[in-house]
């Protein structure tokens, strides 16, 4: 009976879905790819709560949280031609308290050889409405990187407490997102792959790039979080430390 | 066995060909409705071609507008404050109620023409209409539901099931499809045919003299701000409302952050202005009479004030205006009630 069972089985599957392959030898050749965000306080991996770090403006500080939206990934080969993911399936979540996040799997790649990776960081709404984005909500939604008032998501959520040097511990809390139309926080980075990423048939790459949140600090601005702790819709520190956001990634050639 | 084995032959003939629309549910044709721009209206600020409205997607719009699955406690609906006699506001209502009672703190918008609006709410703090519901979806004081929670009982509805496959091409119930089906819904929601609209494109009707003298008036003192045929220019103002301390609503300063935006509020359309009281983002004025005292004596000075209502010594100058012309401006304002919107079938709940 259970051999019965099988082979009709078998059947069943080879004849209702006889229509699925067609043209197989003419298809085009498709991998995948693991990319690893490796979440780094300078050199070192970065330690919620427990590990204190300073930055240039004297100041320690420990870390709670750390969130970030990767989207809109494009794979460039050295000739220029791109390569966009789905821009439906494109929309992660990175939090450094759930590991699974940190690794995000990309299917039905091209082949070839890639030399540069380009993804954004936060919800491009310039371009709104973006086929899919709304199916990013419940995810966004779970792990409160939605402004719900403002119908928009933050970019990146990066909380904990600080130290100024000589002073008392209080919390910081810095959200950016973008502000309504007025101000659009939006960043995109283009990472040159030094090593190079192969793409091949039906078999799986990877890739890990280091994310220094040190630089939310100090990279193209300095930002002293005694001058500013509380960052939300504030449309003077938002952009600067949106700028110093799109500087924190790199490739990580180590693991490569 | 015999009996299983059979299940098991069913399961695997629905799961094999998964992808076959065929194999899930005998699904009705879907048909694509005409949207139509009156003649007399600007283009459309929403991208028809991508998410074009059909027969079964305003069918699936309409019906989440009016179910209250889309609040936590299974009552509040988009229509409970969205109400079309009243050209989709909470009639009377101050500020918007919400879940177990709650108070919101904002004065509902009527809904319409909006396929022709730039941002959406008050304070523009939707950039899109198809992300305009999430504000009230998730507001704990509104409807209090978290799309994972929508998501989750509109899977258990067969009905929805079945609408939502009719409806769109992936056949999925999920936050994308219900958003852009309510906008469906919403973008049809066109309201041209008041006794204004008919006398823009000659068709008829004239004015009285009364609402002659009124339109006149109306275009020399509130015009610049609610302007053209949609009756606003779509910017954030102070018009002078005293900060209500039991609110103190910022206004668009919650969108921008910007200090210059503080206590700034979106003009509002005045289509249905007869219909849609009480007025103002807190619904504080009860009356069009009230709100034109608002105008000619009642402004308060303050850091944002739009300068269009100051005199050159900066003092507050307001909108002066004598009780008959006030009377004029009513009667042509009232020439903007559309009762063909407000009695049409097609939006309404039964």
């Amino acid at each position: 009976m259970k051999k019965f069972t099988l082979i009709l089985l078998a059947l069943i599957t080879l004849i209702s879905c006889k229509d699925d392959d067609p043209n197989m030898d003419n298809n085009p050749k498709f991998g995948s790819l693991d990319i690893d965000f490796i979440n780094k306080v300078g050199a070192n991996l970065l330690i919620l709560d427990t590990e204190s770090y300073n930055n240039q403006s004297n100041e320690s500080y420990t870390i709670s949280e750390l969130k970030y939206i990767i989207s809109n990934i494009v794979l460039i080969k050295e000739n220029g031609d791109e390569f966009t993911y789905p821009v439906a399936d494109s929309y992660f979540l990175i939090n450094e308290e759930v590991s699974s996040s940190k690794k995000i799997s990309l299917s039905n790649i091209d082949t070839g050889v890639y030399t540069k990776i380009k993804f954004g960081i936060g919800v491009d709404q310039s371009n709104y409405p973006l086929n899919g984005v709304a199916n990013f909500i419940p995810t966004a939604e779970e792990q409160g990187m939605l402004w719900s008032w403002s119908a928009g998501y933050k970019f990146v959520k990066f909380e904990g407490s600080f130290t100024p040097q000589g002073g008392t511990s209080s919390d910081f809390l810095l959200h950016i997102g973008s502000h309504g139309e007025v101000l659009d926080n939006y960043k995109e980075v283009t990472l040159d792959i030094s090593n190079t990423i192969t793409i091949e048939d039906q078999t799986n790459s990877d890739l890990a790039i280091d994310t220094d949140v040190a630089k939310i600090f100090d990279s193209t601005n300095t930002h002293s979080l005694e001058q500013k702790s509380d960052v939300q819709v504030d449309p003077v520190n938002a952009p600067i430390l949106a700028e110093n956001i799109s500087t924190m990634f790199s490739i990580n050639n180590a693991s490569n | 066995m015999i009996k299983n084995l059979g299940y098991i032959v069913l399961i695997l003939i629905g799961v094999s060909c998964g992808s076959d629309k065929e194999d899930y549910i005998p699904i009705d044709q879907n048909s694509s409705l005409e949207f139509t721009i009156p003649s007399n209206f600007p283009e459309p600020t929403y991208n028809v071609t991508l998410n074009p409205p059909t027969e079964k997607g305003f069918e699936l719009g309409k019906k989440l507008f009016y179910d209250g699955r889309l609040s936590s406690d299974g009552v509040i609906s988009c229509g409970f404050c969205h109400i079309q006699d009243f050209a989709f506001t909470h009639h009377t209502h101050i500020v918007s109620h919400g879940v177990n009672g709650a108070l919101g703190t904002r004065n509902a918008q009527p809904l319409h023409n909006l396929a022709f609006m730039n941002e959406f709410t008050w304070d523009g703090a939707a950039i899109h209409l198809d992300l305009q519901p999430i504000i009230p979806i998730t507001a704990e004081v509104e409807m209090n539901e978290s799309f994972t929670g929508i998501i989750k009982k509109l899977e258990e509805q067969p009905e929805y099931v079945k609408l939502f496959a009719e409806a769109f091409e992936d056949q999925k119930i999920n936050s994308e499809n219900l958003l852009k089906a309510l906008s469906q819904f919403m973008i049809m929601m066109i309201s041209s045919n008041s006794k204004y609209d008919k006398i823009e494109r000659n068709e008829g009707s004239v004015f009285t003299a009364e609402e002659t003298a009124g339109f006149e008036l109306f275009a020399s003192k509130c015009a610049s701000c609610h302007a053209g045929t949609l009756f606003t220019d779509q910017s954030y103002r102070n018009n002078g409302l005293s900060i209500n301390p039991q609110y103190n609503d910022i206004g668009r300063n919650r969108v921008t952050g910007l200090a210059s935006d503080l206590h700034k509020f979106k003009v509002p359309t005045l289509r249905n202005i007869e219909l849609t009281f009480p007025y103002m983002h807190d619904g504080r004025l009860k009356t069009l009479k009230d709100v034109l005292d608002h105008y000619s004596d009642g402004m308060v000075d303050s850091e944002t004030i739009d300068p269009l209502f100051k005199n050159p010594d900066r003092t507050v100058m307001g909108i002066p205006m004598t009780e008959e012309e006030k009377n004029q401006i009513i009667s042509f304002l009232k020439t903007l009630t559309d009762d063909d919107f407000v009695n049409d079938n097609r939006f309404s709940e039964f």
